[in-house]
């Protein structure tokens, strides 16, 4: 299948081997789309990469800038006013409810849910309405940067928000029952892309996948980064191993983020918004790593500086590629589990793949064997800036 | 002569028939989207009217490509014999009149026998591209047939035998509406398995467009695409108005003496309305089920229950 296939816009290769229409062996090819972004960074300042790492995924676009600027934050030693915490978290639970419900859509479509996915992507528009209130942007939204977020949340803003998230919430409860409920989407998913407790550990699975195998693994309360000590939510965790508890654990997600932002916008202080950060600034000569929990699972950002206004390396694990070991072994039937062509669209799609973030080069020789580079050889094969 | 030959061809004949298709087409994409907050059809013609037509003559104006390794005999004449047959099978039902285009003892059997050589033309239809989806979708297709084919014949068998006759136009001129009692249980199979047949949602699994991407229809194009699309059309008036000729009393109604001509045919169209609004409905608020959940369903529930019905229904007539 692919790498044009409906149930991905983005180029994947899914390599099936098939017996009738039973599914024996799968591999996965994401590698069409590379865009070298990793390298791109090297060549601009610090404040110029935020808008480059924001564009490395359109629909986690938060969640990049957050990590972004956090670990560049965190590299330069920028204190951050206490706010703008509170202001980046809002903004980034809310990116959680627009994608969440865009796989809401997706899963639905993979199921051949017509009207599920029509109604999805309408009340998404909720949540992208209200992103362009506070940050101007419907997708890409531009709010966070070095030093702190673009603009405040007046009250009126905040009033709107939280009227339209309670008329959303209604909804999404409504979608959870009809997830518990549905005999056909329930037949389609309940039991598809069963992904152990001790697989998922084994394959590094993160975000929702994990989560949805009874790994109670979230960076939100595993290793906080925002304040997320002080907004009371409860990591959804379920133990159904299968595409079902992953559609149940994003739907659950929503109810709790939507919560987490209607706490935070009473709760957050009032101050400054942003620290001046001058446009080109020189951070000490180190590392910093910065973990996130994106929509998708847990990102991660690192950053190496030379004492230069550039970074000297950076690099971008983002969650699609965490999974992507978990989809393949999820793709492939063993013993009585029996993997049926038309479960490939469900398991691939439950791990909310995002393969544009996920495209990796990998340099082989004339025999085919991968070379690995160290970071030092790529130091030596890096041309003068 | 002339007037014969503008019954066969204009009304009630094959334009009248192809007219019929786009509208109930245009029904059900209409509802579709009104229960999926969508507008559906809205530009071509008042609310979107000509929309179906206007689709057919855009997929006339496409491109004509027969993929490299097609059967290329198989790949022509698969489209053709589809729409042959679905036109031919529709003119035995009572459209407009109490009487269909074509009438004899046993036109029922006929009727029953073209569905199923629809179907081996869906199979050969995919059997004869060389894409890897076209042929999954194709031994789809004969899979699900399997599975639906005795329900749906069972079914119209049943309101056959209680009506003791195997005449189209002798049940619709009957007039008596068949839904009440045990043939609510044959109405009900008839309704599952037709949207088998019309490959509708959450039947689709020949075409699964998220799966196999079209199935047995990826491979074709302009014309070829055009009269699937029109045969599936057809079908949806066919199997329609057997339900209608079947269970609701076909085209006869209440009518003041004289203006049955005028009438019958609305009645007609109100009741077959009826019919793709039920399958609108179905299609609008279901997922699409695997292939084997399907055959299971078939052979577990729906083959037991049309066998039952129609032994009561011998014994009872």
């Amino acid at each position: 299948m692919g790498p044009q296939h409906p149930i991905h816009p983005e180029a994947t290769l899914i390599k099936l081997k098939v017996e009738g229409e039973h599914v024996v062996d799968a591999d996965i090819d994401a590698s069409f789309v590379h865009r070298g972004i990793e390298k791109a960074l090297e060549h601009k300042t610090y404040v110029q990469g935020l808008f480059l790492a924001e564009r490395i995924c359109g629909i986690c676009n938060v969640a990049h800038t957050t990590c972004y600027t956090l670990n560049v934050e965190g590299l330069a030693g920028i204190e951050v006013p206490q706010r703008a915490l509170w202001l980046r978290l809002i903004v980034e639970e809310l990116a959680r409810v627009s994608s969440h419900l865009l796989w809401l859509g997706l899963l639905a479509h993979v199921v051949g849910f017509e009207s599920l996915f029509m109604l999805a992507f309408r009340d998404r528009e909720v949540v992208l309405d209200l992103m362009e209130e506070i940050a101007g942007g419907r997708v890409t939204s531009g709010y966070n940067v070095i030093g702190g977020v673009r603009r405040d949340i007046d009250a009126a803003t905040a009033y709107k928000i939280k009227s339209s998230l309670a008329k959303l919430k209604e909804r999404v409860v409504k979608y959870r029952r009809l997830l518990e409920e549905d005999p056909i989407v329930r037949a389609r998913t309940v039991g598809v892309g069963y992904l152990s407790p001790s697989e998922a550990k084994e394959l590094l699975a993160v975000g929702p996948v994990a989560r949805a195998s009874g790994i109670a693994y979230d960076i939100r309360v595993n290793d906080p980064y925002l304040v997320h000590e002080e907004v009371p939510f409860n990591p959804v965790v379920y133990d159904t191993c299968d595409a079902w508890g992953r559609a149940m654990v994003r739907v659950g997600e929503i109810l709790e983020s939507i919560g987490m932002i209607v706490y935070a916008l009473d709760h957050a202080p009032s101050g400054e918004i942003r620290a001046r950060v001058p446009p080109v600034f020189r951070p000490p000569p180190g590392e910093n790593v910065t973990r996130v929990e994106a929509p998708r699972g847990e990102l991660l950002h690192y950053v190496r500086s030379d004492g230069s206004e550039k970074p000297y390396r950076y690099k971008v694990r983002t969650p699609t590629l965490a999974n992507l070991p978990a989809a393949i072994s999820m793709l492939k039937s063993r013993g009585d589990r029996v993997v049926h062509i038309a479960d490939v669209p469900v398991i691939f799609g439950s791990i909310d793949p995002c393969i544009c973030c996920t495209a990796r080069v990998l340099v082989v020789n004339e025999k085919g064997a991968a070379k690995e580079f160290q970071l030092d050889e790529l130091a030596a094969k890096r041309w003068a800036r | 002569m002339i007037a014969e030959a503008l019954r066969a061809f204009v009304y009630p004949g094959i334009a009248y028939m192809v007219a019929l298709a786009l509208l109930l087409e245009w029904l059900d994409r209409k509802i579709v989207a009104r229960l999926q907050n969508r507008v559906g059809p809205y530009y071509a013609g008042p609310h979107g009217l000509l929309q179906p037509l206007a689709d057919l003559i855009k997929l006339l104006a496409k491109e004509d490509v027969v993929p490299l390794g097609a059967d290329r005999i198989l790949f022509t004449l698969s489209p053709i014999a589809a729409f042959v047959v679905v036109t031919v099978a529709a003119a035995f039902v009572p459209l407009a009149s109490t009487s269909g285009l074509v009438s004899a003892e046993g036109d029922a059997v006929a009727v029953l026998a073209l569905i199923t050589i629809y179907l081996l033309l869906v199979y050969t239809a995919g059997a004869a591209s060389p894409s890897r989806y076209s042929q999954v979708g194709a031994v789809r297709a004969a899979h699900m047939l399997l599975g639906f084919e005795i329900p749906l014949m069972l079914s119209c068998l049943g309101v056959l035998a209680s009506a003791g006759s195997f005449r189209l136009s002798e049940l619709a001129a009957r007039g008596s509406v068949r839904v009440f009692g045990l043939h609510a249980v044959g109405f009900a199979i008839f309704l599952i398995a037709a949207q088998a047949e019309l490959e509708r949602l959450p039947f689709d699994i020949p075409e699964a467009e998220q799966e196999i991407v079209s199935g047995w229809l990826v491979e074709y194009s302009s014309w070829r695409l055009a009269l699937f699309r029109l045969a599936r059309d057809i079908e949806l008036l066919l199997l329609s108005g057997l339900a209608v000729t079947l269970f609701l009393g076909g085209p006869v109604g209440p009518s003041p003496p004289g203006a049955e001509p005028l009438l019958y045919p609305l009645y007609f169209i109100a009741k077959a309305a009826l019919i793709v609004f039920l399958f609108s409905l179905v299609r609008a608020s279901t997922a699409r089920i695997r292939l084997d959940q399907f055959v299971t369903f078939c052979w577990r529930y729906l083959v037991p229950t049309s066998f039952a019905y129609f032994a009561l229904a011998v014994l009872v007539a």
